[in-house]
């Protein structure tokens, strides 16, 4: 019985261990417009985000980090296929940090960020 | 929600390696009674305790996913701001639920129904929402083939390592040898089968999402898969020699089937390592979808391997670049993963790892050198080494995460937001635990008559935890330069682990001559791989 106890624990420390790798997994950004550290011109701004798997629209989000340091979370287009999340916004001039949210079909939730310009 | 979002990333992860491990074992039972245990006419209230058995593991199942469900819809209704029913309605919620709902109709029908056919219907049922959560499930090209290999390469796990559980549990309650090696007969023919699917299935999973056999060795998933694969040819390879002596069973099955249970819990363990290596690749985004900047390339992975002489040398902690707010640190560590490292912080973390490498490495020597047998003054001089990972559980904990606590400003509490953190002071506990445990037993002072198993389930327990250590190096290829070194280790640390079990597990306290081969060999394997551990360490390096 103890002997079962301790590879029980063994068993269970493992699983405890297990730690993830954040915002690699998943659905993987493919691309993105507009791409990472770019500079795009204003003050209309289309965003269109491409992932490697489907993801679901109604549990993926962007949000934008603005040049003040507040956010701002952007309505999603309806998707013009599986794998896009697309949003327009308008955007002064400045610096930008997109962030986004994508979950994918298979209930996994993955994570990143865009910096990027509007000139 | 944004201090909770990691916890709950390493929730889901955590709660996803214990679904994998227990749908092995529930589906395993199923396997195991319906193909060894019934034909094998084993006595029908041993049949009854592993429908049991299976029984609960189909029933913690159930909790397990129900856990994950809830934290996944959590994190969702907190980030997204879902509704309730919006969350219900996403394809992964349901193929969770009917996960959920079948996983406890299986605890029912073997609870209440000796017949098996129903319990099987279930289980498939169980298989298919399964594999609706898996990578396979949300791919784009060959979704179809994707999804059946999933399958395959989940019902072989179950059938073969899963299963092995029960066979254990069988062999320790049958007390007619002639039953005992029927069962063992019959499980290691299952056993050959659900082998081959294992590995077919693997290898086209493999292919799809390696891409190439760059995929394989330049990125964090391939490295991953590349130690699933050396573990699973370990476990082919105890598994063919418990085939083989099954063949020579037939006259005095008795001390045969002693050893064949003995190699199956280190099979068994082994097994489950390799369950929680698949259960963190889901984590890694495929070696195909990397980019060609993320990947190294077989150049610079034959220079990362070359041998250098080891730095002994750390830049001064003012040289580190001053660490961020921890409230700052942690809304960015959600969406990037964490921040690259400059050349001082890789000097700090090369020195680090170094002088691990020097510890292990001198107590694996001393470890060695008190196995040499008929000689006393030996076996005194190598008796402490288990000190030595004392003193490299306080050096872990002082100097693996230089911006928190004792050195740095981020406390002690709170930096354990960062699971890198977090894993390091694991680290620690279970070295220092290990080095507890093991010494006591030496010096007598602890009599607990199973504390000499504590070493060796921690060690393969730390394997285990290495196999999915993170840095949080960010985007680029330096978490995959860590990975290099990590996940042999992790390998070495796991059979370094099992291989002690199987030592103290096979000995009779026989003198060393008269002790079977397999028992002397185990007895050398652990320090030896210890020695090799220290090598890595000592040859690390982040670019």
């Amino acid at each position: 019985m103890l002997l079962k106890r301790i590879s029980l624990l063994g068993l269970t420390l493992s699983a405890l261990l297990l730690l993830p790798q954040m915002a690699l997994a998943h659905a993987h950004l493919v691309s993105s417009s507009p791409a990472a550290n770019s500079a795009v011109h204003g003050p209309d701004v289309a965003i269109d985000l491409k992932f490697n798997s489907r993801v679901e629209i109604k549990g993926s989000m962007i949000t934008l980090l603005l040049p003040g340091g507040q956010t701002h979370r952007l309505t999603l287009d309806s998707q013009s296929n599986d794998v896009n999340l697309d949003a327009r916004t308008h955007l002064k001039p400045g610096s930008y940090t997109l962030r986004w949210q994508a979950l994918s079909t298979d209930g996994h939730i993955t994570r990143g960020e865009i910096p990027f310009g509007v000139r | 929600m944004i201090w909770l979002l990691r916890d709950f990333d390493l929730l889901a992860l955590l709660l996803r390696a214990l679904s994998f491990s227990l749908e092995a074992l529930a589906f395993g039972g199923v396997f195991f009674l319906l193909i060894v245990a019934r034909p094998a006419r084993l006595p029908g209230e041993d049949q009854a305790h592993l429908r049991r058995v299976a029984s609960w593991f189909a029933l913690a199942l159930a909790l397990t996913q129900t856990a994950l469900l809830a934290t996944t819809s959590v994190e969702l209704m907190g980030s997204a701001g879902l509704g309730w029913q919006e969350v219900a309605s996403e394809p992964f919620f349901l193929a969770g639920a009917v996960f959920v709902l079948t996983s406890v109709l299986l605890f029912c029908l073997l609870c209440l129904a000796e017949r098996l056919a129903f319990s099987v219907v279930a289980m498939l049922i169980a298989l298919a929402a399964s594999v609706a959560l898996s990578h396979a499930a949300s791919r784009l090209d060959h979704r179809p083939l994707l999804l059946a290999l999933t399958a395959a390469h989940h019902l072989g796990m179950a059938a073969w390592i899963g299963a092995l559980a029960f066979l254990l549990i069988a062999l320790r309650r049958a007390s007619d040898p002639g039953i005992a090696r029927i069962l063992a007969r019959r499980f290691s023919a299952m056993a050959v089968g659900s082998a081959a699917v294992l590995v077919l299935a693997g290898a086209g999973l493999a292919y799809f999402y390696s891409g190439s056999w760059q995929g394989l060795y330049g990125t964090s998933y391939g490295i991953l898969l590349s130690a699933k694969i050396a573990l699973t040819a370990l476990i082919l390879t105890l598994g063919a020699s418990n085939f083989f002596v099954l063949r020579r069973a037939a006259t005095d099955p008795t001390p045969l089937l002693l050893r064949l249970r003995r190699f199956g819990e280190a099979e068994l363990g082994l097994g489950f390592t390799v369950v929680l290596a698949a259960a963190s690749l889901t984590a890694q985004s495929p070696a195909i979808d990397e980019s060609p900047q993320d990947t190294l390339t077989g150049r610079q992975v034959v220079q990362r391997m070359e041998w250098r002489w080891p730095s002994l040398h750390t830049p001064a902690f003012a040289q580190l670049a001053p660490p961020t707010p921890l409230s700052v640190a942690v809304r960015e560590a959600a969406y990037t993963g964490g921040s690259a490292s400059d050349a001082n912080d890789r000097a700090w973390s090369d020195y680090n790892h170094h002088w691990a490498g020097l510890v292990v490495l001198a107590a694996a020597a001393l470890a060695l050198l008190s196995r040499l047998p008929r000689r006393r003054w030996a076996q005194q001089l190598g008796q402490p080494w288990p000190l030595l990972f004392m003193g490299l559980s306080v050096f872990i904990l002082m100097r693996a995460d230089p911006e928190c606590w004792p050195l740095g400003p981020r406390p002690f509490w709170r930096s354990f937001t960062a699971p890198d953190v977090l894993e390091h002071r694991l680290f620690a506990v279970l070295i220092a635990a290990f080095a507890i445990f093991e010494w006591g037993v030496q010096r007598g002072w602890l009599r607990w008559p199973r504390a000499r198993f504590v070493f060796p389930v921690l060690c393969a327990a730390g394997g285990a935890l290495l196999l999915t250590h993170t840095h949080a190096l960010g985007e680029g290829t330096g978490e995959v330069f860590a990975q290099l070194s990590h996940t042999p280790i992790a390998v070495l640390g796991a059979i370094a682990g099992w291989s002690r079990w199987l030592e103290l597990r096979t000995d009779t306290g026989a003198l060393s001559a008269q002790q079977p081969r397999y028992q002397r060999w185990a007895a050398w394997i652990w320090p030896v791989c210890l020695i090799l551990v220290g090598m890595l360490l000592l040859d690390y390096r982040e670019s």
